[in-house]
C-alpha cells in the first residue's frame, strides 16, 4: 500500500529528474568515443580553475554574510511577542517569494551611477563623482546575501525554536546576566542550526546564475554562467555536461552531508515550521 | 513543564543598564536588516508606478502607464498566459504526485524513509543550471522541448516537495480519530480518506499547490532552455528585458510577480488561520 502511494512520485522523479541527470553525466564521458577530455579541460584550464575559485569564494562569503545577518533576526523572532513575530515573519517571507530576477534587478537600480545610493552620497557631499558600485564583487555579494537571507533566517528560526528556553531562565535565576546566559547557553545550543543553515545556503549559493550575470563583471563569473555559455553559445554540450556533472557531485555531497546530520525534510518549506 | 519566560517582562534593577543597551542595539540592528530585506522590493514596486521614462528611484511621478503598456503588448500578455498554463499544470501534477506520497511518508513505516524523502526534496537543492541542461538534452529525443507540457512536467519535479511538505504537516496535525470513527461505522477506508481526511488537510494541499505554482512562475533556467524560443514564459521574458531595455515596463512586470508573491503569502496565511479556526 505505501509503495503504491509513493510509486507515481518516484517514477516521475526518476523519469523527469534522475534519468536526465544520469544521461547528462553519461554524455560528458561518452560523446566523442568515451574520452575524458572534457574533464581534463575542466581540471587543467586556467579559465575553469579561476571560475571555480570565484564560485566557491563568492558562495562562502555570501553564506557567512547571510548567517551573520540571519542570526539576530532569528533570535529576535524567537523572543518577540506574537504580533511582532508575525510582522517580522511577513518582512522575511515576502522577499523570499519575490523572484530572484526582480530582487537582483532592484539592486541594479539602487547601485547604478545614477542610483539612489550614489545620489544620496553626492548630495551629502561625501563623494564628488559617482562611485562605481555596480559590476563589482561587492554588488554581487550585497544582492546575493539579500536573496539568501530569508531562507537562512527561516532555517535558523526553526532550529532556535527547538532550544529549551527554560535553561536560559535557570541561568538567570542563578545570577547570569542576559549576555552571559546568551553566550554560555543559547549560542552553543544554536550552533548546530547555524551549521545546518550554512550548508543549505552554501549549496544554493554555488548554483547562482542571475545575480552574478546581472550585477557582476566578467571577473565575477560563477560556474553556472560558464555552463550556460558552453551550452547555449558555444554549443559544447559535452563540456557543459562535464562541468554540470562536477557541480552536481559537489552539491550532492554537501546535501548528503546536510541530510546525514540535519535531515533535509525537517527544515524545508516556507510555511511549515 | 510550562514555565513561560517572557524576555522583556523581567523587572530590572536600576543599576543593571547594560542588558538594556544591548537590547536597543539588537533592535536597531534587526531594523536595519529588515530595511535591507524589504527596500529592494519597495523600490521595484514604486518604479512600476513611475510616470517617467527611466528607471529612477524615487520616481518623478505616479502613473499606471507601464501596466497599460504590458496589457497592450501581445508579447507580455502571451508570456503571462504561458506562465499561468505551465504553473497551473505543474501545480496540478505536483498535487497528484505529492499528496499520495505525503500519506505514505506520514502514515506508514517504510524502509529507507529518510532516503525517499531526501530524494523527493533534492530537486530543490540541485543547481538550476544542471537541471536545465540535463532536462533540455533529455527532452530533445522526446520532442518535449518548446512545449508547455514539457516545461510543466519538469517544473512538477521541483513543485512536488512543496506539496509533500505542506500536506505532510497538515496530515500530522489532523485528528485521525475522525477517519477511524467513519471506518468503525462501516465506511470504506478509501471513502473515509477521501471524504473525511482530505477536506481536513485541504488547506495544506492548497498552500503546497500555490507555492509550487509560484516556484514555477519564477523559474528561469529550465524555462529558458525548454521554452526559450517563441511563447516564452514571463520569467524568461523579464530576464531578456532586464538585460536589454531600461524602461519601467520590466518593473511593472516584476511588480506583477511581487503582487503574486504577496497574494501567495496572504492566501497561505488566510487558509492557515481558516483551518485553525475550524479546528478550534
Amino acid at each position: 500500500m505505501p509503495l503504491l502511494l509513493l510509486l507515481p512520485c518516484l517514477i516521475w522523479i526518476s523519469f523527469f529528474f534522475l534519468a536526465p541527470l544520469a544521461a547528462m553525466c553519461w554524455r560528458s564521458i561518452a560523446s566523442e568515443g568515451s574520452s575524458l577530455e572534457p574533464y581534463a579541460v575542466l581540471f587543467t584550464s586556467p579559465l575553469y580553475t579561476k571560475v571555480m575559485l570565484t564560485t566557491v569564494k563568492t558562495a562562502s562569503i555570501a553564506t557567512i554574510g547571510a548567517l551573520v545577518l540571519a542570526y539576530p533576526l532569528a533570535y529576535v523572532l524567537t523572543t518577540a511577542s506574537r504580533r511582532l513575530r508575525a510582522l517580522i515573519l511577513v518582512c522575511v517571507l515576502v522577499p523570499y517569494w519575490v523572484d530572484i530576477i526582480v530582487r537582483s534587478f532592484s539592486w541594479l537600480i539602487l547601485l547604478g551611477d545614477n542610483g539612489l545610493i550614489n545620489r544620496m552620497l553626492m548630495r551629502l557631499g561625501v563623494i564628488a563623482a559617482p562611485l562605481a558600485l555596480l559590476y563589482t564583487a561587492a554588488s554581487v555579494l550585497v544582492a546575493m546575501i539579500q536573496i539568501l537571507l530569508p531562507l537562512a533566517t527561516i532555517v535558523l528560526f526553526g532550529a532556535m525554536l527547538r532550544i529549551d528556553r527554560t535553561l536560559l531562565a535557570a541561568a538567570k535565576i542563578h545570577g547570569a546576566s542576559e549576555w552571559q546566559a546568551f553566550r554560555t547557553i543559547f549560542l552553543p545550543l544554536s550552533l548546530p542550526g547555524v551549521y545546518g543553515a550554512g550548508l543549505l545556503v552554501f549549496v544554493l549559493a554555488l548554483g547562482f546564475y542571475v545575480t552574478p550575470a546581472l550585477l557582476g563583471s566578467p571577473r565575477e563569473t560563477m560556474i553556472a554562467q560558464t555552463i550556460m555559455v558552453e551550452a547555449s553559445q558555444l554549443l559544447d554540450w559535452s563540456q557543459a555536461s562535464a562541468a554540470g556533472a562536477v557541480l552536481l557531485l559537489i552539491t550532492t555531497v554537501i546535501a548528503a552531508l546536510y541530510n546525514r546530520y540535519f535531515s533535509l525534510d525537517r527544515l524545508w518549506g516556507g510555511t511549515d515550521k | 513543564m510550562s514555565i513561560t519566560w517572557i524576555p522583556g517582562s523581567r523587572r530590572r534593577g536600576g543599576f543593571e543598564t547594560r542588558p538594556h543597551m544591548g537590547r536597543i542595539a539588537l533592535g536597531a540592528a534587526v531594523l536595519a536588516i529588515i530595511v535591507y530585506l524589504i527596500f529592494p522590493v519597495i523600490v521595484v514596486l514604486a518604479i512600476s508606478f513611475s510616470a517617467g521614462n527611466f528607471l529612477t528611484f524615487p520616481p518623478p511621478g505616479l502613473s499606471l502607464r507601464w501596466y497599460l503598456a504590458i496589457a497592450r503588448d501581445p508579447e507580455w500578455v502571451s508570456a503571462l498566459k504561458v506562465s499561468l498554463q505551465v504553473g497551473s499544470l505543474s501545480a496540478i501534477i505536483a498535487c497528484l504526485l505529492g499528496v499520495p506520497a505525503a500519506f505514505a511518508l506520514v502514515r506508514y513505516v517504510i524502509p529507507a524513509k529518510a532516503l525517499l524523502s531526501a530524494l523527493i526534496l533534492c530537486a530543490l537543492v540541485t543547481p538550476p543550471i544542471v537541471t536545465a541542461i540535463s532536462t533540455y538534452l533529455f527532452f530533445v529525443p522526446l520532442g518535449l522541448n518548446n512545449t508547455v507540457l514539457g516545461l510543466a512536467c519538469a517544473h512538477a519535479v521541483s513543485g512536488t516537495p512543496f506539496v509533500v511538505i505542506n500536506t505532510a504537516a497538515s496530515l500530522r496535525s489532523a485528528d485521525r480519530n475522525l477517519e477511524r470513527a467513519a471506518i468503525i461505522h462501516g465506511a470504506h477506508p478509501v471513502w473515509a480518506v477521501l471524504h473525511i481526511t482530505l477536506p481536513i488537510i485541504a488547506p495544506g494541499i492548497v498552500i503546497g499547490a500555490i507555492l509550487a505554482f509560484v516556484h514555477s512562475a519564477h523559474e528561469l533556467l529550465v524555462a529558458s532552455f525548454v521554452l526559450g524560443g517563441l511563447g516564452k514564459p514571463v520569467a524568461v521574458k523579464i530576464w531578456s528585458g532586464v538585460q536589454a531595455t531600461s524602461d519601467p515596463t520590466i518593473a511593472a512586470a516584476s511588480a506583477i510577480l511581487i503582487g503574486l508573491a504577496i497574494l501567495t503569502f496572504a492566501s497561505a496565511a488566510a487558509t492557515q488561520s481558516l483551518a485553525r479556526r475550524r479546528n478550534a
